[in-house]
């Protein structure tokens, strides 16, 4: 009865109504915020892809000029393609996360101070990493080559070589990574249920079964996130690109898509042609994640 | 009553965004008191040193100095940002490449009048290179009104390690004579060499950036990046693949440089400054580093291709005034003061960092014997004679000159002969200097 006036009467104590005031000025500054600063941006930007502007005076409406550029621009492409190819770092990194998530899962001495280790690049700066990494690459008296050549291979110049450039930032993206993915994965394995494996075990599974039918299918999740996170990350990389090989690389061999529209924005003039590649950009991120998550869909499942 | 305590807590909030927002932009906060901001990059000690050359502008003129200071990497983007934003400093740095995409846009005032009715100012005193790398007459840079002061000029002079020419018993090079391209050669062989004996090389003639290096050794060998007017690309010429070419052999055929393809400044940056290297470049900004060295150098001329003159570069930077400041003379004032207040200057001499920009501060500076390299004269006659603006220092952007480095990595391993490869990028820079000259209204 009571519940029943209530819903008639839409009308509220004054407390409840100065409580509904007040909650709507606190979420007006997040809401501001995103207006300001995510929004207008946002919408700026699609409308400078399709003029002319050069980032100090006003823009002037070319139509869909910077797309038919950005097509015909065979260094637009190689950014494109180098950006892309730079992803295989991405299964590597979870394949290693995932092994060592497992090595560190058991009980066992010195796992905390492992686990630390491996986090340790995490928290570092990326600018800071892209120094050190620079001098381990240094052709000459580089840490990586001294050690190979311990064990009588001759290194490469590996900054300086557009063979090697890739790997060299491949290796040090996965490597400065494989922390972040480790703790996830760990904190995933510890959450399978026990019972589970005791189940599989009296079944007669073995560990290779017990790992394929159980373990990976429970931190599916995980993996999930960090694909999908990693690709978004992947398809942005630009400090370290810009620090190690700040001309590109040999041959543009390192440039990446998200550096290749800084440098169009801000050295080279061209405000709009960059607005229209970050839109592509955030056009093809947004296409990637709508198909994983549709991907992820069909591979949802609960136990009761 | 209600409604309005909404209002009063809704307004409340947009002012706490709204004072996020300013305090992001320069100069929004207006206490009555003049400010002017003041955005500029550099390391710690040249920030120590603005910081306490600032004090005494402030103080002389009752004005409050916001100082936004960047690191070297990190200036451009966030300038240009701030421009896009309206948010243009009073006094900021420019590089003489800016001059005319900012008076073209109209971002930074015409200094002219101001700088040459100043009494306080004696134009005579400052190198003409750095005064006239900042006029601009609507179509070319280097002539016409002044749009900049120079915040320092910087020679890129060469230098060789003195105490190995001793060791070695070879006589050191004349000061005034430049060495020829086979000299050169030639005594960099005899400075290559395994001084332990223990097979492998330990000691080298030299190691450059193709980068930074090429530009003399084009240069003095008659050749030219662009036509005079700057409409045309001229790398596609055979004084310029000579240059080139002569260049790349030094690694690859001379063997005079540490092994093939190493050539990364921050190698032969180190080796040179553990003593073995024996010619190296030498930029002002290098001597207060240099200063700690285990041995002797000091400055020679660029070594001379064919025309038999030596040529390098000059490098520097400007001080401009935004075109949107409330105080326009006060702002001319700061920028005439951090480029020529003598006190001013001496601060930033002493700190290492740059030669003066006085002529007779630089002249004193010479004559002191007691600070290295000797030959500092070498310094001040690239400023006031041979030293040269970088290729695209007069141009609306750096899109065409960077072309040439993207893909030269072939040349230098060896790999592609000079000729062939700038008779491929002459079309392409061709290309991006069309555009750059387009948008820049000339050509």
């Amino acid at each position: 009865m009571s519940t029943e006036v209530l819903r008639t009467k839409p009308r509220r104590s004054r407390l409840h109504r100065r409580e509904h005031q007040v909650a709507l000025a606190f979420i007006a500054i997040p809401l501001i915020g995103f207006l300001l600063f995510t929004l207008y941006p946002l919408l700026y930007s699609v409308y400078a892809s399709f003029t002319s502007w050069n980032g100090l005076a006003a823009p002037t409406f070319n139509g869909i000029d910077n797309y038919i550029k950005m097509w015909n621009d065979p260094y637009f492409l190689k950014a494109m393609w180098n950006t892309l190819f730079m992803m295989i770092g991405i299964p590597i990194g979870l394949v290693l996360s995932m092994a060592l998530a497992l090595g560190l899962n058991r009980k066992m001495r010195g796992t905390t101070f492992f686990r630390t280790v491996y986090y340790i690049p995490v928290i570092s700066s990326i600018a800071a990493i892209a120094i050190l990494w620079q001098w381990a690459y240094n052709g000459d008296f580089g840490l990586v080559n001294q050690v190979l050549d311990l064990v009588g291979i001759q290194g490469p110049n590996w900054l300086a070589d557009k063979d090697t450039v890739k790997p060299a930032l491949i290796i040090m993206a996965t490597w400065k990574g494989l922390g972040y993915s480790m703790l996830l994965y760990l904190a995933a394995l510890q959450s399978v249920p026990r019972y589970l494996y005791e189940a599989a075990s009296l079944d007669g599974a073995g560990t290779w079964d017990q790992f394929r039918n159980i373990t990976l299918p429970m931190v599916r999740p995980v993996t999930f996130f960090l694909v999908v996170t990693s690709i978004i990350g992947g398809s942005q990389i630009f400090i370290e690109i810009n620090i190690m090989t700040p001309l590109g690389g040999p041959e543009f061999s390192s440039a990446s898509i998200v550096w290749y529209i800084w440098r169009q924005a801000f050295n080279n003039l061209h405000m709009g042609y960059a607005s229209a590649m970050s839109i592509v950009l955030g056009l093809i991120i947004f296409v990637i994640t709508v198909i994983q998550f549709r991907l992820n869909r069909r591979n949802q499942f609960s136990i009761d | 009553m209600k409604r309005s305590r909404f209002i009063a807590a809704s307004v409340a909030m947009i002012a706490t965004t709204g004072l996020l927002l300013s305090g992001c932009s320069a100069g929004a906060a207006d206490t009555g008191e003049k400010q002017l901001t003041f955005m500029f990059r550099g390391g710690e000690d040249e920030k120590a040193a603005y910081t306490t050359a600032i004090k005494a502008f402030e103080k002389a003129n009752d004005v409050n100095v916001k100082i936004i200071v960047t690191t070297a990497d990190d200036y451009s983007t966030k300038l240009k940002a701030a421009i896009a934003g309206k948010q243009i400093p009073d006094v900021f740095y420019i590089g003489p490449g800016d001059v005319q995409a900012y008076v073209n846009n109209g971002v930074i005032l015409d200094i002219t009048d101001y700088v040459e009715n100043s009494d306080t100012l004696d134009l005579d005193n400052i190198w003409d290179y750095g005064v006239d790398s900042y006029r601009f007459d609507g179509s070319l840079v280097g002539q016409g009104a002044i749009y900049a002061l120079p915040k320092d000029v910087g020679p890129f002079s060469f230098g060789y390690n003195k105490t190995m020419f001793e060791a070695a018993g070879i006589p050191l090079p004349d000061p005034d004579v430049p060495l020829t391209l086979q000299e050169f050669v030639d005594i960099s062989k005899q400075l290559t060499v395994d001084l332990d004996g223990d097979g492998e090389l330990d000691q080298w003639g030299t190691g450059l950036n193709v980068q930074w290096s090429l530009q003399s050794f084009a240069w003095s060998n008659g050749a030219e990046f662009l036509n005079k007017d700057r409409t045309k690309v001229t790398v596609d010429t055979p004084e310029f693949a000579e240059a080139l070419q002569w260049f790349a052999d030094l690694s690859n055929v001379e063997h005079i440089t540490p092994s093939t393809a190493q050539a990364q400044t921050l190698d032969t940056y180190q080796r040179w400054m553990s003593g073995q290297i024996a010619f190296f470049p030498v930029g002002p900004w290098d001597v207060s580093t240099y200063a700690d060295l285990d041995f002797d150098y000091d400055l020679i001329p660029y070594p001379a291709g064919s025309t038999g003159e030596s040529a390098t570069w000059t490098g520097t930077l400007g001080i401009a005034v935004g075109s949107t400041t409330k105080y326009p003379e006060l702002s001319e004032k700061l920028v005439e003061y951090l480029s020529a207040d003598a006190t001013a200057q001496q601060t930033l001499v002493d700190a290492g960092v740059q030669i003066p920009n006085l002529k007779d501060t630089a002249d004193t500076w010479v004559a002191d014997s007691t600070t290295q390299p000797a030959n500092k004269q070498e310094f001040l006659d690239i400023v006031n004679g041979y030293g040269r603006a970088l290729p695209a220092n007069n141009t609306y952007n750096a899109e065409w000159y960077d072309e040439l480095f993207t893909n030269i990595q072939p040349v230098l391993d060896g790999t592609q002969t000079a000729a062939d490869y700038l008779k491929e990028a002459q079309p392409k820079m061709q290309a991006f200097l069309d555009d750059a000259n387009a948008q820049a209204g000339i050509g």
